[in-house]
């Protein structure tokens, strides 16, 4: 029987493993590179996902999220001024992080339900990149949303564009999500469209809970519990 | 795939029985009473319990242990009360499998039905919470109470039909071919709503109304069922006479 080669000296025995997201995936090695996927190519973001230790890119992902939600909300509560100034970034950072939270167990059951074996971990790294990548949209717009500020002093008409703004980044990040799943992709997946439109309404209700975000009111939360469809309602009856 | 050997890796096996891998079940099933039993406490306890306590947060607080003790329990012992009967369903129908598996089949769907459940009780208590109290008045209170109705009735659904898609996997993979799994599984469902549904009315108040106490069971729980109730109901709503007269369900 041969005996196995012996490595020289000074050698592991094993070669080094890969950066993360390389070898077989050919993919990026830093967390810039990454963030290149995110926007470009999401599946290769899930696949450099699988298997790496990814609590480094987590919290890139996480602070860039937080980091955006807060300048946006700057801009938000740039149209009422006062408190606003330091409430409405922290509460559609906060609102943001809650709707995630409340999600991810849902959209680990929905993962597990079409076959994916997924780490959670993985998953919530996922989540992240999509609350990333909707922050940073929203950021990119926050332009178009401070000009409009500046021009009307209707609170109906500044939330139906924040909405549209929202509709337009989250659109992009459902995308991310449907597509960066590691597993499988999960563009033609019920299940994910499901979810996706259950975040998207916890998210509009999460804002809802925690209004107001545009205006202004006495309290700082709401005193009265409200669906966020009957809110907006009331909104735009007042506004006429 | 190499059988699992202690119980937290079959705690660990739930992301493959949720995606319905046959494999995974039988391996968990083949792992005997101890395992299956403990690990359906674990789910089914924790899964349901979570659930139902985020249910009752609507009423009290109190409600919410009341629910979280009370839904666990009512799907343990539908499982554990067809038992006998399901077992002897099952070669009857054409299935040759005897009580330990039918009762593993069982609890096995239970107990995916409790992880979709759990996971969605972060949802649900969010959605509880958003609504107005059971002391809003009258109509706030018809309207919360409906829009809970209507949004956990469709959840239970999708619960309860992936759980029984992927038990009729499981069945199908016993009994070699779809026709006696898709039989057994079509009597199952019968007796287990029978039972679960007049658990259920035993174990009666989930919500609560406003103007009774928080209590784990009614004073009059085991008086009537469903079955009747539901059945005044409807007669009720195609009477054409004595429709202002409060309805006590």
């Amino acid at each position: 029987m041969t005996p196995p080669p012996v490595p020289p000296s000074g050698q592991n025995a094993t070669p080094n493993p890969p950066p993360a997201g390389a070898g077989s995936h050919s993919g990026p090695e830093g967390i810039g590179d990454r963030f290149r996927l995110l926007l470009g190519q999401p599946e290769r973001f899930g696949r450099s996902l699988e298997g790496s230790g990814s609590s480094s890119l987590m919290t890139a992902l996480l602070a860039t999220a937080l980091l955006g939600a807060v300048l946006y909300g700057l801009v938000v509560g740039s149209f009422a001024g006062g408190v606003q100034w330091w409430a409405a970034p922290l509460k559609i950072a906060a609102g943001l992080s809650l709707s995630a939270i409340l999600c991810l167990p849902s959209l680990y059951v929905f993962s597990c339900l079409t076959g994916q074996e997924i780490r959670i971990r993985d998953l919530s790294s996922v989540v992240a990149g999509m609350l990333a990548l909707d922050v940073v949209l929203l950021a990119s717009l926050a332009p178009i949303a401070w000009i409009f500020s500046q021009s009307t002093s209707s609170v109906a008409a500044m939330g139906f564009i924040h909405l549209v703004l929202w509709f337009v980044a989250s659109g992009f990040g459902f995308r991310l999500l449907t597509r960066a799943l590691p597993g499988a992709p999960g563009r033609n997946n019920p299940a994910l469209h499901v979810w996706c439109a259950l975040f998207l309404l916890v998210s509009l209700q999460m804002m809802t809970t925690l209004r107001p975000l545009v205006g202004t009111a006495e309290t700082l939360l709401p005193t009265e519990k409200r669906f966020f469809m009957q809110h907006w309602g009331k909104t735009m009856s007042e506004s006429e | 795939m190499n059988p699992p050997t202690s119980l937290a890796e079959h705690l660990g096996r739930l992301p493959r029985l949720l995606g319905g891998d046959p494999a995974a079940a039988r391996q968990w099933m083949a792992a005997g009473p101890k395992v299956w039993l403990l690990t359906s406490l674990l789910w089914i306890g924790v899964g349901a319990g979570l659930y139902g306590a985020a249910l009752g947060t609507w009423r009290a607080p109190m409600q919410a242990v009341f629910n979280g003790i009370k839904f666990p329990l009512i799907l343990l012992l539908t499982a554990v009360g067809n038992s006998f009967f399901n077992a002897l369903l099952a070669p009857l129908l054409g299935i040759q499998i005897g009580w330990r598996e039918s009762l593993a089949s069982v609890l096995l769907s239970f107990n995916l039905l409790s992880a979709i459940l759990a996971a969605f009780s972060p949802l649900t208590l969010f959605l509880v919470w958003n609504l107005p109290g059971p002391d809003s008045g009258w109509n706030a209170t018809q309207d919360a109470y409906a829009t809970i109705l209507v949004s956990q009735s469709v959840l239970i659904a999708f619960a309860g039909i992936v759980a029984n898609l992927h038990l009729l996997r499981v069945l199908t993979s016993l009994a070699g071919s779809p026709a006696p799994a898709r039989r057994l599984l079509i009597a199952w469902l019968a007796a287990n709503l029978v039972m679960g549904t007049q658990l259920s009315w035993i174990a009666r108040p989930f919500f609560g109304r406003p103007n009774q106490a928080v209590q784990f069971l009614r004073d009059d729980a085991l008086r009537g069922n469903f079955f009747e109730a539901f059945f005044l109901s409807t007669s009720r709503l195609f009477r054409s006479d004595d429709k202002t007269t409060p309805h006590s369900p």
